[in-house]
Protein backbone atom coordinates (compact mmCIF):
# COMPACT_ATOMS: atom_id res chain seq x y z
CA UNK A 1 0.00 0.00 0.00
CA UNK A 2 1.15 3.51 -0.79
CA UNK A 3 2.33 5.59 2.13
CA UNK A 4 3.04 9.28 2.33
CA UNK A 5 6.65 10.12 3.09
CA UNK A 6 7.56 11.66 6.41
CA UNK A 7 7.24 15.46 6.43
CA UNK A 8 10.02 17.93 7.19
CA UNK A 9 9.32 17.67 10.91
CA UNK A 10 10.39 14.11 10.43
CA UNK A 11 7.64 12.14 11.93
CA UNK A 12 3.97 11.75 11.08
CA UNK A 13 2.88 8.80 8.98
CA UNK A 14 0.03 9.30 6.52
CA UNK A 15 -3.42 8.25 7.70
CA UNK A 16 -5.04 5.25 6.08
CA UNK A 17 -6.22 5.70 2.53
CA UNK A 18 -9.90 6.34 2.06
CA UNK A 19 -10.99 3.10 0.48
CA UNK A 20 -14.04 0.93 0.42
CA UNK A 21 -14.20 -2.05 2.75
CA UNK A 22 -14.24 -4.39 -0.24
CA UNK A 23 -10.95 -3.03 -1.47
CA UNK A 24 -9.49 -3.13 2.02
CA UNK A 25 -10.50 -6.73 2.41
CA UNK A 26 -9.15 -7.74 -0.99
CA UNK A 27 -5.82 -6.24 -0.09
CA UNK A 28 -5.95 -7.78 3.35
CA UNK A 29 -6.76 -11.23 1.98
CA UNK A 30 -3.98 -10.95 -0.53
CA UNK A 31 -1.64 -9.98 2.25
CA UNK A 32 -2.67 -13.13 4.11
CA UNK A 33 -2.00 -15.29 1.08
CA UNK A 34 1.35 -14.01 0.01
CA UNK A 35 2.43 -10.77 1.46
CA UNK A 36 2.34 -8.47 4.38
CA UNK A 37 0.63 -10.66 6.92
CA UNK A 38 2.66 -13.82 7.18
CA UNK A 39 4.51 -16.11 9.47
CA UNK A 40 8.22 -15.82 9.91
CA UNK A 41 10.67 -16.39 7.11
CA UNK A 42 14.37 -15.52 7.24
CA UNK A 43 15.58 -12.69 5.06
CA UNK A 44 16.43 -9.05 5.07
CA UNK A 45 14.34 -8.40 8.15
CA UNK A 46 16.63 -6.02 10.05
CA UNK A 47 16.80 -3.55 7.16
CA UNK A 48 13.02 -3.68 6.71
CA UNK A 49 12.50 -3.23 10.43
CA UNK A 50 14.68 -0.12 10.60
CA UNK A 51 13.08 1.25 7.47
CA UNK A 52 9.57 0.86 8.90
CA UNK A 53 10.66 2.30 12.24
CA UNK A 54 12.03 5.41 10.58
CA UNK A 55 8.84 6.01 8.63
CA UNK A 56 6.35 5.33 11.38
CA UNK A 57 7.40 7.32 14.41
CA UNK A 58 4.55 9.74 15.09
CA UNK A 59 4.42 12.73 17.45
CA UNK A 60 2.93 10.89 20.44
CA UNK A 61 5.45 8.10 19.91
CA UNK A 62 8.33 10.56 19.71
CA UNK A 63 7.25 12.05 23.05
CA UNK A 64 7.15 8.62 24.69
CA UNK A 65 10.49 7.75 23.14
CA UNK A 66 12.29 10.86 24.33
CA UNK A 67 10.59 12.05 27.54
CA UNK A 68 11.64 9.16 29.82
CA UNK A 69 13.95 10.28 32.64
CA UNK A 70 14.45 6.75 34.01
CA UNK A 71 12.95 7.60 37.41
CA UNK A 72 11.71 4.04 37.90
CA UNK A 73 8.16 4.82 39.00
CA UNK A 74 6.80 2.58 36.26
CA UNK A 75 8.44 -0.43 37.88
CA UNK A 76 6.17 -0.18 40.90
CA UNK A 77 3.13 -0.09 38.62
CA UNK A 78 3.94 -3.25 36.71
CA UNK A 79 2.67 -6.61 37.93
CA UNK A 80 5.54 -8.32 36.10
CA UNK A 81 8.11 -6.44 38.16
CA UNK A 82 6.14 -6.62 41.43
CA UNK A 83 6.05 -10.39 41.11
CA UNK A 84 9.74 -10.58 40.11
CA UNK A 85 11.29 -7.68 42.03
CA UNK A 86 14.88 -8.81 41.44
CA UNK A 87 14.60 -8.93 37.68
CA UNK A 88 15.31 -5.55 36.03
CA UNK A 89 14.17 -6.87 32.63
CA UNK A 90 10.65 -6.94 34.03
CA UNK A 91 10.46 -3.16 34.45
CA UNK A 92 8.45 -1.25 31.82
CA UNK A 93 11.37 1.14 31.34
CA UNK A 94 13.73 -1.70 30.38
CA UNK A 95 11.19 -3.10 27.92
CA UNK A 96 10.65 0.36 26.40
CA UNK A 97 14.40 0.97 26.26
CA UNK A 98 14.81 -1.97 23.88
CA UNK A 99 12.96 -0.01 21.20
CA UNK A 100 14.09 3.38 22.51
CA UNK A 101 17.76 2.59 21.93
CA UNK A 102 17.08 1.76 18.27
CA UNK A 103 15.12 4.99 17.86
CA UNK A 104 18.03 6.93 19.41
CA UNK A 105 20.52 5.27 17.11
CA UNK A 106 18.64 5.79 13.84
CA UNK A 107 16.13 8.61 14.25
CA UNK A 108 16.92 10.93 17.17
CA UNK A 109 19.79 13.39 16.73
CA UNK A 110 21.13 12.78 20.25
CA UNK A 111 21.96 9.20 19.34
CA UNK A 112 23.84 10.31 16.27
CA UNK A 113 25.90 12.89 18.20
CA UNK A 114 26.47 11.20 21.55
CA UNK A 115 25.38 7.56 21.13
CA UNK A 116 27.32 6.31 24.19
CA UNK A 117 25.66 8.90 26.41
CA UNK A 118 22.05 8.24 25.40
CA UNK A 119 22.69 4.48 25.18
CA UNK A 120 21.85 4.17 21.51
CA UNK A 121 21.85 0.63 20.16
CA UNK A 122 20.64 -1.52 17.32
CA UNK A 123 19.34 -4.88 16.23
CA UNK A 124 21.76 -6.93 14.18
CA UNK A 125 20.07 -10.11 13.07
CA UNK A 126 16.86 -12.09 13.15
CA UNK A 127 17.73 -13.46 16.55
CA UNK A 128 17.69 -9.91 17.95
CA UNK A 129 14.31 -9.30 16.35
CA UNK A 130 13.00 -12.53 17.79
CA UNK A 131 14.24 -11.47 21.21
CA UNK A 132 12.42 -8.18 20.74
CA UNK A 133 9.27 -10.13 19.86
CA UNK A 134 9.49 -12.10 23.09
CA UNK A 135 9.81 -8.85 25.02
CA UNK A 136 6.94 -6.90 23.46
CA UNK A 137 4.54 -9.83 23.08
CA UNK A 138 5.60 -11.98 25.99
CA UNK A 139 6.46 -9.72 28.92
CA UNK A 140 3.82 -7.00 28.68
CA UNK A 141 0.05 -7.28 28.72
CA UNK A 142 -0.22 -3.68 27.47
CA UNK A 143 -2.35 -2.85 30.50
CA UNK A 144 -1.10 0.78 30.58
CA UNK A 145 -0.84 0.88 34.36
CA UNK A 146 2.72 2.21 34.00
CA UNK A 147 1.57 4.77 31.43
CA UNK A 148 -1.10 5.96 33.84
CA UNK A 149 1.43 6.39 36.63
CA UNK A 150 4.26 7.95 34.62
CA UNK A 151 4.99 11.53 35.76
CA UNK A 152 6.45 12.34 32.34
CA UNK A 153 3.48 11.04 30.39
CA UNK A 154 5.43 8.25 28.72
CA UNK A 155 3.04 5.69 27.25
CA UNK A 156 5.07 2.50 27.37
CA UNK A 157 2.14 0.41 26.15
CA UNK A 158 1.99 2.61 23.05
CA UNK A 159 5.66 1.84 22.38
CA UNK A 160 4.97 -1.85 22.89
CA UNK A 161 2.08 -1.77 20.43
CA UNK A 162 4.16 0.19 17.94
CA UNK A 163 6.97 -2.36 18.11
CA UNK A 164 4.49 -5.22 17.80
CA UNK A 165 3.16 -3.57 14.66
CA UNK A 166 6.62 -3.41 13.08
CA UNK A 167 7.32 -7.05 13.89
CA UNK A 168 3.87 -8.16 12.71
CA UNK A 169 4.56 -6.60 9.35
CA UNK A 170 7.72 -8.71 9.10
CA UNK A 171 5.92 -11.88 10.09
CA UNK A 172 7.80 -12.06 13.39
CA UNK A 173 4.63 -12.66 15.35
CA UNK A 174 3.32 -15.34 17.73
CA UNK A 175 1.36 -18.01 15.92
CA UNK A 176 -1.83 -17.36 17.89
CA UNK A 177 -1.89 -13.71 16.89
CA UNK A 178 -1.25 -14.61 13.26
CA UNK A 179 -4.08 -17.16 13.19
CA UNK A 180 -6.63 -14.77 14.65
CA UNK A 181 -5.58 -11.92 12.34
CA UNK A 182 -5.93 -14.23 9.36
CA UNK A 183 -9.41 -15.29 10.48
CA UNK A 184 -10.51 -11.68 10.93
CA UNK A 185 -9.39 -10.79 7.42
CA UNK A 186 -10.88 -13.89 5.86
CA UNK A 187 -14.20 -14.23 7.66
CA UNK A 188 -14.76 -10.83 9.31
CA UNK A 189 -14.67 -12.45 12.75
CA UNK A 190 -11.86 -13.76 14.90
CA UNK A 191 -13.10 -17.35 15.24
CA UNK A 192 -13.99 -18.01 11.60
CA UNK A 193 -17.67 -18.53 12.38
CA UNK A 194 -19.69 -18.99 9.19
CA UNK A 195 -22.86 -17.02 8.53
CA UNK A 196 -24.97 -20.17 8.70
CA UNK A 197 -23.53 -21.14 12.08
CA UNK A 198 -23.97 -17.60 13.35
CA UNK A 199 -27.64 -17.43 12.37
CA UNK A 200 -28.33 -20.90 13.65
CA UNK A 201 -26.84 -20.22 17.07
CA UNK A 202 -28.89 -17.03 17.38
CA UNK A 203 -32.03 -18.97 16.43
CA UNK A 204 -31.19 -21.59 19.02
CA UNK A 205 -30.80 -19.00 21.76
CA UNK A 206 -34.11 -17.41 20.73
CA UNK A 207 -35.88 -20.76 21.02
CA UNK A 208 -34.32 -21.46 24.43
CA UNK A 209 -35.44 -18.04 25.62
CA UNK A 210 -38.96 -18.58 24.31
CA UNK A 211 -39.18 -21.78 26.30
CA UNK A 212 -37.78 -20.09 29.41
CA UNK A 213 -40.16 -17.12 29.29
CA UNK A 214 -43.10 -19.09 27.90
CA UNK A 215 -43.83 -16.65 25.08
CA UNK A 216 -43.33 -16.51 21.35
CA UNK A 217 -42.83 -12.76 21.34
CA UNK A 218 -39.12 -12.94 22.23
CA UNK A 219 -36.88 -12.29 19.26
CA UNK A 220 -33.20 -12.10 18.39
CA UNK A 221 -33.48 -10.01 15.23
CA UNK A 222 -30.76 -10.00 12.57
CA UNK A 223 -30.29 -7.19 10.05
CA UNK A 224 -33.47 -5.35 11.00
CA UNK A 225 -33.28 -1.75 9.80
CA UNK A 226 -34.04 1.45 11.75
CA UNK A 227 -33.56 0.02 15.23
CA UNK A 228 -32.53 1.98 18.29
CA UNK A 229 -29.68 -0.41 19.12
CA UNK A 230 -27.20 -2.27 16.93
CA UNK A 231 -25.79 -4.95 19.21
CA UNK A 232 -22.31 -6.25 18.44
CA UNK A 233 -20.63 -9.18 20.14
CA UNK A 234 -17.47 -11.21 20.69
CA UNK A 235 -17.30 -14.34 18.43
CA UNK A 236 -16.53 -16.37 21.51
CA UNK A 237 -20.15 -15.77 22.53
CA UNK A 238 -21.35 -17.45 19.34
CA UNK A 239 -18.84 -20.24 19.16
CA UNK A 240 -18.44 -21.40 22.75
CA UNK A 241 -20.62 -19.51 25.19
CA UNK A 242 -23.89 -18.10 23.84
CA UNK A 243 -25.38 -17.74 27.34
CA UNK A 244 -24.45 -14.06 27.34
CA UNK A 245 -26.40 -13.48 24.11
CA UNK A 246 -29.46 -15.02 25.74
CA UNK A 247 -28.97 -12.79 28.81
CA UNK A 248 -28.76 -9.67 26.65
CA UNK A 249 -31.78 -10.71 24.56
CA UNK A 250 -33.82 -11.36 27.69
CA UNK A 251 -33.04 -7.92 29.09
CA UNK A 252 -33.68 -6.17 25.75
CA UNK A 253 -37.01 -7.99 25.53
CA UNK A 254 -38.15 -6.98 29.00
CA UNK A 255 -36.97 -3.39 28.45
CA UNK A 256 -38.97 -3.28 25.21
CA UNK A 257 -35.90 -2.26 23.22
CA UNK A 258 -35.90 -2.13 19.43
CA UNK A 259 -32.63 -3.85 18.64
CA UNK A 260 -30.84 -5.99 16.10
CA UNK A 261 -27.61 -7.81 15.39
CA UNK A 262 -26.04 -7.28 11.97
CA UNK A 263 -25.46 -10.15 9.56
CA UNK A 264 -22.00 -8.80 8.74
CA UNK A 265 -19.95 -6.57 11.03
CA UNK A 266 -21.11 -8.23 14.26
CA UNK A 267 -17.59 -8.86 15.62
CA UNK A 268 -16.57 -5.91 17.79
CA UNK A 269 -13.28 -7.50 18.87
CA UNK A 270 -10.19 -6.36 17.06
CA UNK A 271 -6.81 -8.07 16.95
CA UNK A 272 -5.39 -5.00 15.26
CA UNK A 273 -5.18 -3.53 18.76
CA UNK A 274 -3.01 -6.41 19.96
CA UNK A 275 -0.85 -6.98 16.90
CA UNK A 276 -0.27 -3.28 16.28
CA UNK A 277 -1.63 -3.65 12.75
CA UNK A 278 -3.62 -0.46 12.11
CA UNK A 279 -4.92 -1.73 8.77
CA UNK A 280 -6.59 -4.72 10.36
CA UNK A 281 -7.84 -2.42 13.11
CA UNK A 282 -9.39 -0.16 10.49
CA UNK A 283 -11.01 -3.02 8.58
CA UNK A 284 -12.66 -4.63 11.59
CA UNK A 285 -13.83 -1.40 13.22
CA UNK A 286 -15.22 -0.14 9.95
CA UNK A 287 -17.22 -3.34 9.47
CA UNK A 288 -19.12 -2.40 12.61
CA UNK A 289 -19.57 1.27 11.72
CA UNK A 290 -20.78 0.41 8.23
CA UNK A 291 -23.24 -2.13 9.60
CA UNK A 292 -24.78 0.61 11.75
CA UNK A 293 -24.91 2.95 8.77
CA UNK A 294 -26.43 0.32 6.49
CA UNK A 295 -29.15 -0.56 9.00
CA UNK A 296 -29.65 3.08 10.08
CA UNK A 297 -29.32 2.10 13.75
CA UNK A 298 -29.40 4.96 16.26
CA UNK A 299 -26.52 3.70 18.36
CA UNK A 300 -23.92 0.94 18.50
CA UNK A 301 -23.93 -1.14 21.67
CA UNK A 302 -20.86 -3.26 22.42
CA UNK A 303 -21.21 -6.43 24.51
CA UNK A 304 -18.96 -6.93 27.51
CA UNK A 305 -15.48 -6.98 25.98
CA UNK A 306 -12.51 -4.89 27.05
CA UNK A 307 -10.35 -4.60 23.95
CA UNK A 308 -13.44 -4.60 21.75
CA UNK A 309 -14.79 -1.63 23.66
CA UNK A 310 -11.53 0.25 23.36
CA UNK A 311 -11.15 -0.60 19.67
CA UNK A 312 -14.71 0.15 18.63
CA UNK A 313 -15.43 3.07 20.93
CA UNK A 314 -12.07 4.85 20.85
CA UNK A 315 -9.21 3.67 18.68
CA UNK A 316 -11.40 2.57 15.75
CA UNK A 317 -12.55 6.14 15.18
CA UNK A 318 -9.00 7.03 14.23
CA UNK A 319 -8.05 3.83 12.43
CA UNK A 320 -11.15 3.43 10.27
CA UNK A 321 -11.07 6.84 8.63
CA UNK A 322 -14.86 6.74 8.66
CA UNK A 323 -17.24 9.53 9.50
CA UNK A 324 -18.46 7.75 12.60
CA UNK A 325 -21.01 9.99 14.30
CA UNK A 326 -23.25 7.45 16.00
CA UNK A 327 -22.99 7.12 19.75
CA UNK A 328 -21.09 3.97 20.64
CA UNK A 329 -21.53 2.56 24.12
CA UNK A 330 -20.88 -0.47 26.24
CA UNK A 331 -23.91 -2.60 27.07
CA UNK A 332 -23.28 -1.72 30.72
CA UNK A 333 -24.19 1.90 29.96
CA UNK A 334 -27.37 0.64 28.30
CA UNK A 335 -28.19 -1.43 31.39
CA UNK A 336 -27.59 1.57 33.62
CA UNK A 337 -30.00 3.62 31.52
CA UNK A 338 -32.69 0.93 31.75
CA UNK A 339 -32.34 0.87 35.52
CA UNK A 340 -32.45 4.65 35.83
CA UNK A 341 -35.43 4.99 33.53
CA UNK A 342 -37.24 2.16 35.27
CA UNK A 343 -37.47 0.10 32.09
CA UNK A 344 -36.35 -3.01 33.95
CA UNK A 345 -36.93 -4.02 37.54
CA UNK A 346 -34.35 -5.99 39.49
CA UNK A 347 -34.22 -7.85 42.77
CA UNK A 348 -30.75 -7.78 44.39
CA UNK A 349 -31.94 -10.54 46.73
CA UNK A 350 -31.32 -13.02 43.90
CA UNK A 351 -27.56 -12.32 43.91
CA UNK A 352 -26.66 -12.88 47.53
CA UNK A 353 -23.10 -14.18 47.21
CA UNK A 354 -20.41 -11.58 47.91
CA UNK A 355 -19.29 -9.99 44.62
CA UNK A 356 -16.17 -8.01 43.81
CA UNK A 357 -15.50 -6.09 40.59
CA UNK A 358 -12.43 -6.40 38.39
CA UNK A 359 -11.87 -3.31 36.21
CA UNK A 360 -10.71 -4.31 32.76
CA UNK A 361 -7.63 -2.30 31.72
CA UNK A 362 -9.04 -1.41 28.33
CA UNK A 363 -12.33 -0.30 29.83
CA UNK A 364 -11.29 1.57 33.00
CA UNK A 365 -7.79 2.86 32.31
CA UNK A 366 -8.03 3.24 28.53
CA UNK A 367 -11.78 3.61 28.15
CA UNK A 368 -12.67 5.80 31.14
CA UNK A 369 -15.68 3.68 32.03
CA UNK A 370 -15.35 3.34 35.79
CA UNK A 371 -18.37 4.25 37.89
CA UNK A 372 -21.12 3.00 35.58
CA UNK A 373 -20.59 -0.74 36.20
CA UNK A 374 -20.46 -0.06 39.94
CA UNK A 375 -23.78 1.75 39.81
CA UNK A 376 -25.32 -1.21 38.01
CA UNK A 377 -23.82 -3.74 40.43
CA UNK A 378 -25.05 -1.72 43.41
CA UNK A 379 -28.58 -2.23 42.10
CA UNK A 380 -28.37 -5.96 41.34
CA UNK A 381 -26.12 -7.41 44.09
CA UNK A 382 -26.78 -7.69 47.80
CA UNK A 383 -23.12 -7.81 48.90
CA UNK A 384 -20.63 -5.80 46.83
CA UNK A 385 -16.97 -5.42 47.87
CA UNK A 386 -14.25 -3.39 46.19
CA UNK A 387 -10.87 -4.97 45.57
CA UNK A 388 -7.76 -2.89 46.15
CA UNK A 389 -6.29 -1.18 44.21
CA UNK A 390 -9.33 -0.61 42.01
CA UNK A 391 -10.75 1.53 39.22
CA UNK A 392 -8.02 3.02 36.99
CA UNK A 393 -5.33 1.62 39.30
CA UNK A 394 -6.51 -1.98 39.08
CA UNK A 395 -4.07 -4.71 38.09
CA UNK A 396 -4.48 -6.57 34.80
CA UNK A 397 -6.16 -10.00 34.78
CA UNK A 398 -2.75 -11.00 33.28
CA UNK A 399 -4.40 -12.20 30.06
CA UNK A 400 -4.58 -8.78 28.39
CA UNK A 401 -2.84 -7.53 25.27
CA UNK A 402 -3.70 -10.73 23.40
CA UNK A 403 -1.64 -12.86 25.81
CA UNK A 404 -4.48 -15.36 26.12
CA UNK A 405 -3.96 -16.38 22.53
CA UNK A 406 -0.19 -16.83 22.96
CA UNK A 407 0.27 -20.09 24.85
CA UNK A 408 4.07 -19.85 24.69
CA UNK A 409 4.11 -17.03 27.26
CA UNK A 410 1.70 -18.65 29.68
CA UNK A 411 4.19 -19.87 32.33
CA UNK A 412 5.50 -16.34 32.96
CA UNK A 413 1.98 -14.94 32.83
CA UNK A 414 0.82 -17.32 35.55
CA UNK A 415 3.91 -16.67 37.64
CA UNK A 416 3.31 -12.92 37.74
CA UNK A 417 -0.41 -13.52 38.28
CA UNK A 418 0.55 -13.88 41.94
CA UNK A 419 -0.23 -10.16 42.30
CA UNK A 420 -3.72 -10.62 40.90
CA UNK A 421 -4.30 -13.74 42.99
CA UNK A 422 -3.39 -11.93 46.22
CA UNK A 423 -5.68 -9.07 45.27
CA UNK A 424 -8.59 -11.42 44.56
CA UNK A 425 -8.05 -13.49 47.68
CA UNK A 426 -8.06 -10.43 49.94
CA UNK A 427 -11.60 -9.48 48.92
CA UNK A 428 -13.08 -12.65 50.40
CA UNK A 429 -15.69 -12.54 47.63
CA UNK A 430 -17.17 -15.66 46.08
CA UNK A 431 -17.82 -14.05 42.72
CA UNK A 432 -15.57 -11.77 40.73
CA UNK A 433 -17.48 -9.74 38.18
CA UNK A 434 -15.85 -8.27 35.10
CA UNK A 435 -17.13 -6.70 31.90
CA UNK A 436 -14.57 -8.30 29.58
CA UNK A 437 -14.56 -11.77 27.99
CA UNK A 438 -10.79 -11.76 27.89
CA UNK A 439 -10.64 -11.03 31.62
CA UNK A 440 -13.09 -13.90 32.22
CA UNK A 441 -10.57 -16.37 30.83
CA UNK A 442 -7.58 -14.55 32.32
CA UNK A 443 -9.16 -14.59 35.79
CA UNK A 444 -10.29 -18.20 35.38
CA UNK A 445 -6.67 -19.15 34.72
CA UNK A 446 -5.54 -17.27 37.84
CA UNK A 447 -8.28 -18.84 39.97
CA UNK A 448 -7.43 -22.33 38.74
CA UNK A 449 -3.68 -21.91 39.10
CA UNK A 450 -3.79 -20.37 42.58
CA UNK A 451 -6.76 -22.49 43.70
CA UNK A 452 -8.96 -19.58 44.75
CA UNK A 453 -12.51 -20.35 45.94
CA UNK A 454 -14.11 -18.00 43.39
CA UNK A 455 -16.12 -17.95 40.20
CA UNK A 456 -16.05 -15.35 37.41
CA UNK A 457 -19.29 -13.72 36.29
CA UNK A 458 -20.19 -10.83 34.02
CA UNK A 459 -22.49 -7.87 34.53
CA UNK A 460 -25.09 -9.18 32.07
CA UNK A 461 -25.30 -12.47 33.92
CA UNK A 462 -25.89 -10.79 37.29
CA UNK A 463 -28.47 -8.40 35.83
CA UNK A 464 -30.27 -11.19 33.97
CA UNK A 465 -30.29 -13.20 37.19
CA UNK A 466 -31.78 -10.34 39.19
CA UNK A 467 -34.23 -9.37 36.47
CA UNK A 468 -37.89 -9.40 37.52
CA UNK A 469 -39.83 -10.51 34.45
CA UNK A 470 -43.25 -8.82 34.53
CA UNK A 471 -46.36 -10.87 33.70
CA UNK A 472 -47.06 -9.08 30.43
CA UNK A 473 -43.65 -9.85 28.90
CA UNK A 474 -43.81 -13.49 29.70
CA UNK A 475 -47.29 -14.00 28.33
CA UNK B 1 8.09 -28.61 25.61
CA UNK B 2 6.14 -29.85 28.64
CA UNK B 3 4.72 -33.35 28.49
CA UNK B 4 2.41 -35.64 30.40
CA UNK B 5 3.08 -39.29 31.10
CA UNK B 6 0.38 -41.85 30.42
CA UNK B 7 1.17 -45.52 31.02
CA UNK B 8 4.89 -44.84 30.59
CA UNK B 9 4.28 -43.06 27.30
CA UNK B 10 5.27 -39.42 26.98
CA UNK B 11 2.69 -37.18 25.35
CA UNK B 12 3.68 -33.66 24.43
CA UNK B 13 1.33 -30.86 25.47
CA UNK B 14 1.54 -27.09 25.08
CA UNK B 15 1.89 -24.62 27.95
CA UNK B 16 -1.85 -24.65 28.46
CA UNK B 17 -2.15 -28.42 28.60
CA UNK B 18 -3.57 -28.91 25.08
CA UNK B 19 -2.06 -31.80 23.11
CA UNK B 20 0.67 -30.68 20.71
CA UNK B 21 -0.04 -33.56 18.34
CA UNK B 22 -3.79 -34.29 18.38
CA UNK B 23 -3.24 -37.63 16.62
CA UNK B 24 -1.56 -38.96 19.79
CA UNK B 25 -4.89 -38.92 21.61
CA UNK B 26 -6.22 -42.14 23.13
CA UNK B 27 -9.06 -42.84 25.55
CA UNK B 28 -6.48 -43.11 28.30
CA UNK B 29 -5.28 -39.61 27.42
CA UNK B 30 -8.84 -38.34 27.76
CA UNK B 31 -9.16 -39.89 31.22
CA UNK B 32 -5.86 -38.43 32.29
CA UNK B 33 -6.66 -34.92 31.01
CA UNK B 34 -10.15 -35.02 32.51
CA UNK B 35 -8.69 -35.75 35.92
CA UNK B 36 -5.73 -33.39 35.73
CA UNK B 37 -7.40 -30.44 34.05
CA UNK B 38 -11.06 -30.71 34.99
CA UNK B 39 -10.89 -32.62 38.26
CA UNK B 40 -13.16 -35.35 36.90
CA UNK B 41 -12.47 -38.66 38.61
CA UNK B 42 -14.49 -40.60 36.13
CA UNK B 43 -15.83 -40.04 32.63
CA UNK B 44 -19.49 -41.00 32.41
CA UNK B 45 -21.20 -42.05 29.14
CA UNK B 46 -22.47 -38.47 28.93
CA UNK B 47 -18.91 -37.13 29.02
CA UNK B 48 -17.89 -39.64 26.36
CA UNK B 49 -20.77 -38.62 24.12
CA UNK B 50 -19.48 -35.04 24.12
CA UNK B 51 -15.81 -36.00 23.79
CA UNK B 52 -16.40 -38.49 20.96
CA UNK B 53 -18.51 -36.03 18.99
CA UNK B 54 -15.86 -33.28 19.31
CA UNK B 55 -13.16 -35.75 18.35
CA UNK B 56 -14.98 -37.02 15.25
CA UNK B 57 -15.90 -33.52 14.17
CA UNK B 58 -12.30 -32.40 14.51
CA UNK B 59 -10.92 -35.36 12.57
CA UNK B 60 -13.37 -34.69 9.77
CA UNK B 61 -13.16 -30.89 9.55
CA UNK B 62 -9.90 -30.01 11.33
CA UNK B 63 -11.89 -27.53 13.39
CA UNK B 64 -13.35 -27.32 16.88
CA UNK B 65 -17.16 -27.58 16.68
CA UNK B 66 -19.40 -24.76 17.81
CA UNK B 67 -21.16 -25.44 21.07
CA UNK B 68 -24.41 -25.44 19.07
CA UNK B 69 -23.23 -28.49 17.14
CA UNK B 70 -22.22 -30.27 20.34
CA UNK B 71 -25.66 -29.72 21.84
CA UNK B 72 -27.43 -30.77 18.64
CA UNK B 73 -25.46 -33.98 18.32
CA UNK B 74 -25.70 -35.05 21.95
CA UNK B 75 -29.14 -33.65 22.66
CA UNK B 76 -27.89 -31.94 25.82
CA UNK B 77 -29.05 -28.44 26.78
CA UNK B 78 -26.35 -25.76 26.93
CA UNK B 79 -26.05 -25.70 30.71
CA UNK B 80 -25.45 -29.45 30.75
CA UNK B 81 -22.16 -28.96 28.90
CA UNK B 82 -20.96 -26.64 31.68
CA UNK B 83 -22.10 -29.15 34.31
CA UNK B 84 -20.12 -31.90 32.58
CA UNK B 85 -17.01 -29.81 31.89
CA UNK B 86 -16.53 -27.00 34.42
CA UNK B 87 -14.06 -25.11 32.18
CA UNK B 88 -16.63 -25.02 29.39
CA UNK B 89 -16.64 -26.39 25.86
CA UNK B 90 -13.39 -24.76 24.67
CA UNK B 91 -10.97 -25.12 27.55
CA UNK B 92 -12.67 -28.16 29.05
CA UNK B 93 -14.29 -30.49 26.54
CA UNK B 94 -12.03 -29.70 23.57
CA UNK B 95 -8.94 -30.22 25.72
CA UNK B 96 -10.12 -33.61 26.95
CA UNK B 97 -10.96 -34.57 23.36
CA UNK B 98 -7.32 -33.90 22.45
CA UNK B 99 -7.84 -30.90 20.20
CA UNK B 100 -5.16 -28.22 19.89
CA UNK B 101 -5.87 -24.90 21.61
CA UNK B 102 -8.66 -23.02 19.81
CA UNK B 103 -7.59 -19.63 18.40
CA UNK B 104 -8.76 -16.30 19.74
CA UNK B 105 -10.00 -14.88 23.03
CA UNK B 106 -10.34 -18.21 24.83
Amino acid sequence: MRRRKAGPSGVVEAPLDVRSQVQAREEGLLSVAKGRLKTYEPGDNVRKFLDLLGRRVSRPLAVSLTACVHCGLCAESCHYFLARPHDPTMTPVWKADQIRKIFKRYVDWTGRVVPWWVKAGSVHDDEDLNRLKNIVFGTCSACRRCSYNCPMGVDTALLVRFTRGLLTELGIVPEGVFNVSRDQWETGNQMAVTETDYLETLGWMRDELRTELGTDTVEIPVDRPDCEVLYTINPREIKFDPRSIAHAAKIFHVAGESWTLPKWGWDQTNFGLFSGDDKLGAFVARNVYEAAERLRAKRIVISECGHGYRSTRWEGYTWADFDQKRPTESVVITLKRYLEEGRIAVDPGRNTEPVTFHDSCNIARSGDLVEEPREVLARVCADFREMFPNRRENFCCTGGGGLLSMAEYRPLRLEVAKIKADQLRATGAKLVCTMCHNCVDGLNDVIKHYKLPMRVVQVLELVANALVVPEKSSR
Amino acid sequence: MPYIEIEERKVEVNEEGFLTHPQEWTEETAKFLAKAEEGLEELTPEHWAVVKFIRDYYLEKNLAPMVRKICQATGFPLMKIYDLFPSGPAKGACKVAGLPKPDGCV
